[in-house]
């Protein structure tokens, strides 16, 4: 695969040097800007990516292979120029500049600590086990992020089914470990962390999704249950292995950095208020911590381990690149969004902004799309989402918006490659292990529509129908 | 001509130069991954990869790299489920499952993929 580094930084370079001269000390602070709409022909460049995210692999693997990072980089310098030359807006560019480098901080870090631990689990793989791995793998999520769950269970995960693997494994991971899994804590998933900068309580999320949650897992778990119990797997092979029914673990410093990564999040002025903000940078010191982490954990892992992980930075380049562009090409997108959100707010109800959100969630990066849905709902009462007293004061008004938002945000990032950034990355890792892996469509139409449609359609009729 | 098993034993390595791998061997090819491509068409049409067997060896063009060095880490190998020529394909005991690493000076270094390494047939 061609390097393509020197353009995207020369991409960086040129934004922020472009950004810091336009806002040249003036802090960032979004209650204080209002920008003009973007034209409606600006979501071209994004559905544009997103068809080709779809097609590229399906129809001209090759050209897509080869040329994806300049197509995703090219798509987003036609919004960023539209921004800057037509639009004058550099704030939002700047702000979603912050997002993709918290994003990107976050996903590499865990990537490479994780891929410096090794699992090795000999035991016979039977469906009940399964089911109790990923169930472990989903309350993991919550603990160490469903990147973190993901990138340390997915080889496991294969290990133990080698004989009798199939694409629905992986799916049904996609599902459990890197989405609805960490829908229980700030932690868990990206959105919710947002939420949490923004003012929400660190426990209100398992206080009130807990029993959405495990109604969720149960369906989705007996569902896997189901199908894994028809897999009889290569018995000819089954019949010759052994197992010694032991449990190996290496890698053991890099446990540590995981703990630094996590414990790094909260690193965030708007949490500890002894942080100093790097503003107008787009970078604060908790990516500062997460950059050093994916160089120190890389340069001291063991390199049996690595050699074991087949360790490579392909998969996160490869979330690196694409994200760049869906991160700015999907910016008019979510503007247009909130703004369509805020004119119709008295007609949205927690139904309504259940299905947006999720909808929009598994298309494009929930991260945004959450923010975007609870700065709408909020404006139902008044509120602002940019007040941390406002954003207390909404939970405790009418939790059945957060809830709806929180809720359809995480479960349906499984909808979609793309929807959630551990998606793609499982994917990489499998093909890497030689499992092919169902294509975009084949993956929605098959699995996502079959299996979550119907039981995230269960949680709306049961916990949202009608109200709000 | 070496068989894959004293090619592995006596660690003979096989040899690279940008999109071709040499390997001291032949055999009837099942499947190779390299990076997140996985191969299975080996017939004279396929789009991935071109095999030209001589005496000796065997010649592997990977045609969608312009350089193997540059695409593969150190920790990567391009996997191979491969079967000894003159060996019964339908047998599944006969099926090996081979990585071969890329060194300096163009050396390909062939191991069979112990038990760390993740690898579906």
């Amino acid at each position: 695969m061609k390097k393509y580094s020197p353009a995207l930084i020369l991409f960086f370079v040129l934004i922020s040097d472009f950004l810091i001269a336009s806002d040249s000390g003036s802090v960032i602070s979004e209650t204080q800007t209002v920008h003009q709409l973007p034209d409606t022909l600006m979501v071209i460049p994004f559905i544009l990516l997103l068809l080709m995210i779809a097609t590229g692999p399906l129809f001209y693997k090759h050209f897509w292979e080869h040329n994806y990072p300049k197509i995703a980089i090219s798509l987003g310098i036609v919004t960023v120029v539209y921004y800057l030359v037509f639009l004058k807006d550099a704030h939002s560019l700047l702000h979603t500049l912050t997002e993709y480098l918290s994003f990107i901080a976050l996903l590499s870090s865990l990537f490479v600590a994780s891929g410096g631990i090794l699992i090795k689990v000999d035991k016979k793989s039977t469906p009940l086990l399964n089911v109790f791995f990923l169930a472990f793998g989903a309350i993991i999520s919550n603990v160490i992020g469903t990147t973190g769950a993901s990138m340390l269970l997915i080889r496991p995960f294969i290990k133990i089914n080698q004989n009798r693997i199939k694409p629905y494994h992986i799916i049904f991971f996609i599902f459990i470990v890197s989405n609805i899994g960490g829908a229980l804590t700030p932690i868990g998933d990206p959105p919710l962390f947002l939420g949490f900068l923004r003012g929400v309580p660190f426990f209100w999320v398992i206080e009130n999704v807990w029993y959405i949650w495990i109604p969720a897992m149960i369906l989705i778990l007996a569902l896997f249950f189901i199908v894994d119990s028809f897999n009889k797997g290569n018995e000819e092979t089954k019949l010759q292995q052994t197992y010694s029914g032991k449990i190996e673990f290496k890698g053991l410093k890099n446990l540590i950095y995981l703990g630094i990564i996590i414990l790094s999040v909260f690193i965030d002025p708007g949490v500890l208020s002894f942080v100093p903000s790097l503003a107008p940078f787009p970078i604060g010191i908790r990516e500062i911590i997460m950059f050093l982490v994916v160089y120190i954990s890389f340069k001291t892992a063991d390199k049996e381990v690595l050699k074991a992980n087949e360790f490579d930075f392909e998969p996160i380049k490869e979330v690196a690149y694409l994200f760049v562009g869906i991160f700015a090409t999907m910016i008019p997108a979510l503007q247009l969004i909130a703004h369509e959100a805020s004119v119709l707010r008295d007609e949205l109800n927690a139904g309504i902004f259940y299905w947006a959100t999720g909808i929009l969630s598994g298309l494009l990066d929930n991260a945004p799309t959450y923010l975007n849905f609870l700065s709408a709902a909020m404006g139902k009462y008044g509120l602002d989402i940019n007040i941390k007293s406002e954003v207390q004061e909404f939970v405790i008004h009418d939790e059945i918006y957060l809830q709806a938002i929180s809720v359809a945000a995480v479960f349906f990032g499984a909808i979609t490659y793309i929807g959630n950034g551990p998606n793609f990355m499982v994917k990489s890792i499998c093909e890497r292990a030689g499992i092919n892996m169902p294509s975009f469509f084949t993956y929605i139409f098959r699995y996502s529509i079959i299996i979550l449609i119907p039981i995230f359609t269960i949680i709306w009729y049961i916990f949202f129908l009608g109200k709000g | 001509m070496k068989t894959i098993d004293e090619v592995i034993k006596a660690k003979t390595t096989g040899l690279y130069y940008g999109n071709r791998l040499i390997i001291p061997f032949q055999a009837h090819f099942l499947k190779v991954v390299i990076e997140n491509e996985i191969i299975t068409d080996f017939s004279s049409g396929s789009k991935g990869i071109i095999v030209n067997e001589e005496d000796d060896f065997t010649n592997l063009y990977f045609l969608d790299y312009k350089d193997l060095k540059n695409s593969l880490t150190k920790y990567e190998s391009i996997k191979f489920v491969v079967v000894e020529k003159g060996k019964d394909i339908f047998n599944l005991k006969n099926h090996k499952k081979i990585a071969v690493y890329l060194e300096e000076k163009h050396k390909a270094r062939i191991e069979e993929t112990d038990a760390d390494i993740l690898f579906i047939e």
